[in-house]
């Protein structure tokens, strides 16, 4: 869900913001002809076209951060207006929190082996899907559904079949790999890399679309022009193939380390509210449910929740610094041109 | 062109303020449930975290026969799901919307509500205090003041299959630690799961705990741990110590730790349900889980009950149980009528069919002939016996220590943390909240 909803939200961000200045670009110099009554009724339209969006954005997003950094600062259990004022000690308590450095590192883990299991995967499957091979359309389907099915529904799935006696390990029993029945959930060293195993299978989906949008739109003459002169199937793939799905590339790496940091629904669903921490699959989402609303320490979660902001925020700003930056110099260059 | 977008502008602004204001107006109507006037006519608000059947029934039932015998008096009642009961409580708390009346956990909760003057102190007369066991009413008190009326109490100890024991070849259900340890080994060797747990929810786990730190601690520690949250006497060690014990007998079903409790015949009260496994700590409301996952829908015929055995050495009364209570309380505004409703449901009649309809154990000792089948009357006993009982320590220290609590034990048992980890974690905790 937090995937979903988060890949959808920024999508619109990123591409949004461009767009506002095109507007604002082409809109500014057609009113000058008729200037005095223009002026005026251009801001009397923006700020009706703009106000409800504004008015939402400001009461569902700017306005709940504020509050959340203003309860950080107090010890409160949600009884009452806050009191008791602590400054900066619910952040020292996080940042010195064991089992917050454990799910902090968890998210790290899950960014990591994200893009370098996904990420692989979805270009070889998108380039083979992008060939002319018998009953495309079907693979393509079933590589896609997992990702529209709900994550509530595959928690409870997969929490059911990877039970000790549950179907997987039935299954392994009866084809003869019984050697491989394990502990899928609970043990503390395979529990991560089953969990990773969930979410390739569950997104590997959305990243594989994006990836066959990408390469829809190279244009066939390059590898044409290429093959003409010699190039291999494979040497096509890589000097013309991937350079030109960079732009695709980065951004889906965009998506898939913010839907990483926020991973919630996965976990909470399959290891239920208590004991992903045990498990070795707490992320700092479900560590804000349990300390936070689940505890009844709404100060302190609130504080939780300010820091899983700064983080992603951060990575959101840098990743755009360093890494978007060229896809988006050529955007906004092209608009003002 | 221009015009008609202008129009749909206009028109679209209208309607989101529209939206808004109807939104505003849905708020504040709903604000004006709590009247604090008495006498004519009084509208009285209940929220109940009862669930459909015969509990919500039984209340339905109360609300009718007391709104019959106080004209003027109109009580509205609201069930909310469990789950969905304390977020929603909070806030109307928060606002002007408090109900009169409310479902009231207890413990750490309720001393929160005290702290931030939402929930009135009672005065209960000597007709009430008759109809009320003090036990438990001890349970709600804070200060030497009663914020809650409780209406029933939940005494924990083991549930057992009486079929599988007999299997097993134990003949009597087992007093002392030692003892339990022998019949897991029994169990064990007619191929069953000796104990299940649901410690993917992490309390049913944590109980384990909860009662060796019964046997282990006194009662005066116990109470003193609750205002100063500081666990720093040796017997919480030790009670992680026997905990660790006790596991190395390996005595529950294999992947306990992603066992849930009670949903489903994978559950460990399905295991029980199923015979899968020989017994269960657990609450008096497990034979009525346990029923509603056997193969028939229908209670467990060789449901079995005993208190939790002795600890050799401990501090504690070894008659001593702890258990949960279901109470209600008032907002801070409520009308005197709705402290006559709490009076109402403490008679014996209302008594009598709120232990029927919630298959549990009445506050109300003139009541208690209501309670009929075996395994509850002999937990009836046992309460009735008890030196004194205590609450969860999850509800008693607060969901804050609790939680903590919980998921050290899930540790200890999953072979991650220690005794003395249990009781920093707890600790940790208390600097948080």
């Amino acid at each position: 869900m937090s995937h979903t909803l988060g890949t959808a939200a920024l999508g619109r961000g990123r591409r949004g913001a461009p767009q506002v200045g095109d507007a604002a670009d082409t809109a500014s110099p057609t009113p000058r002809p008729r200037k005095r009554r223009g002026r005026g009724r251009l801001r009397l339209e923006i700020a009706l076209l703009t106000g409800p969006a504004i008015i939402v954005f400001v009461g569902l997003v700017i306005f709940p951060v504020g509050l959340a950094a203003y309860y950080g600062f107090y010890k409160w259990q949600g009884y009452g207006p806050p009191t008791d004022w602590v400054g900066l000690g619910n952040y020292k308590i996080i940042f010195t929190d064991p089992a917050f450095q454990q799910a902090l590192e968890h998210n790290g883990l899950i960014v990591v082996l994200s893009l370098v299991i996904q990420g692989p995967l979805a270009i070889g499957l998108a380039l083979l899907l992008n060939q002319k091979i018998r009953g495309r359309a079907l693979i393509r389907v079933l590589i896609f559904v997992p990702y529209v099915i709900s994550e509530v529904i595959v928690g409870t799935g997969f929490s059911l079949m990877l039970q000790v006696t549950g179907a997987v390990n039935d299954a392994l029993h009866n084809i003869g790999l019984g050697f491989l029945a394990t502990d899928w959930l609970a043990n503390p060293n395979i529990a991560l890399w089953t969990l990773m195993g969930i979410i390739t299978w569950k997104y590997i989906g959305f990243a594989v679309i994006l990836m066959l949008a990408g390469l829809q739109s190279i244009p066939g003459e390059l590898s044409e022009a290429a093959r003409i002169d010699g190039a291999s199937y494979w040497q096509v793939q890589r000097h013309i193939t991937l350079p030109l799905l960079g732009p695709t590339i980065r951004i889906w790496a965009f998506l898939s380390i913010i839907g990483s940091l926020q991973l919630f629904d996965l976990v909470y669903i399959i290891w239920g509210q208590y004991i992903s921490g045990t498990a070795g699959t707490s992320t700092m989402a479900t560590y804000m449910a349990l300390n936070g609303r689940l505890a009844g320490n709404y100060g302190y979660g609130s504080a939780v929740a300010v820091v899983m902001f700064l983080i992603s925020l951060i990575v959101a700003l840098c990743y755009q610094r360093f890494v978007l930056r060229r896809d988006l110099r050529g955007a906004v260059t092209q608009g003002v041109n | 062109m221009m015009k008609k977008t202008r129009a749909a502008a206009i028109a679209a602004l209208g309607l989101g303020v529209a939206l808004a204001a109807s939104a505003c107006a849905g708020g504040s109507s709903g604000s004006s449930g709590g009247g604090s006037s008495s006498g004519g006519n009084v509208t009285l608000t209940f929220w109940t975290n009862a669930t459909p059947g015969p509990g919500l029934t039984f209340f339905q039932n109360a609300i009718k026969s007391f709104d019959a015998a106080h004209p003027g008096v109109t009580i509205k009642m609201q069930a909310i799901q469990n789950e969905d009961y304390d977020g929603k409580l909070q806030t109307a708390l928060a606002s002007n919307s408090a109900p009169d009346i409310f479902f009231q956990r207890g413990g750490g909760k309720m001393l929160a509500m005290v702290n931030a003057n939402q929930v009135a102190p009672l005065t209960l007369t000597a007709a009430d205090q008759a109809n009320v066991s003090a036990a438990a009413l001890a349970g709600e008190t804070l200060n030497g003041k009663i914020y809650a009326i409780p209406m029933d109490q939940q005494p924990e100890g083991i549930y057992y299959s009486k079929d599988l024991f007999k299997q097993a070849g134990i003949t009597s259900t087992p007093t002392t630690i030692p003892e339990l340890e022998a019949d897991v080994a029994k169990l064990k060797a007619i191929n069953v799961a000796p104990i299940a747990v649901g410690a993917k929810d992490a309390w049913p786990a944590a109980h384990w705990y909860y009662n060796f730190a019964l046997r282990e601690c006194s009662q005066a520690t116990m109470n003193a741990a609750g205002t100063t949250l500081k666990f720093t006497d040796p017997c919480w060690t030790k009670a992680g110590d026997d905990l660790a014990a006790f596991l190395k007998v390996n005595p529950f079903q294999p992947g306990f730790l992603t066992t849930a409790a009670q949903v489903g015949a994978g559950s460990s009260a399905g295991l029980v349900a199923n015979h899968k496994a020989g017994m269960e700590l657990m609450g008096a409301w497990d034979p009525g889980t346990i029923a509603t996952l056997t193969a028939n829908q229908k209670p467990l015929p060789d449901l079995g009950w005993f208190p939790f055995p002795a600890v050799p050495g401990g501090q504690g009364d070894p008659s001593a149980m702890m258990g949960g209570i279901d109470g209600y309380s008032l907002s801070q505004n409520a009308p005197k009528e709705a402290f006559e409703f709490l009076e109402f449901l403490l008679t014996t009649p209302q008594q009598k069919a709120y232990a029927t309809a919630f298959i549990t154990l009445p506050v109300n000792k003139a009541a208690q002939s209501v309670v009929t089948d075996s395994v509850s009357v002999s937990a009836l006993q046992a309460l009735n016996k008890a030196g004194y009982t205590m609450q969860f320590l999850d509800t008693q220290y607060g969901q804050n220590v609790g939680n903590a609590l919980n998921a050290g034990v899930v540790n200890l048992m999953a072979g991650k943390g220690t005794p003395a980890g249990i009781v920093s974690a707890a600790t940790e905790a208390a600097a948080k909240g």
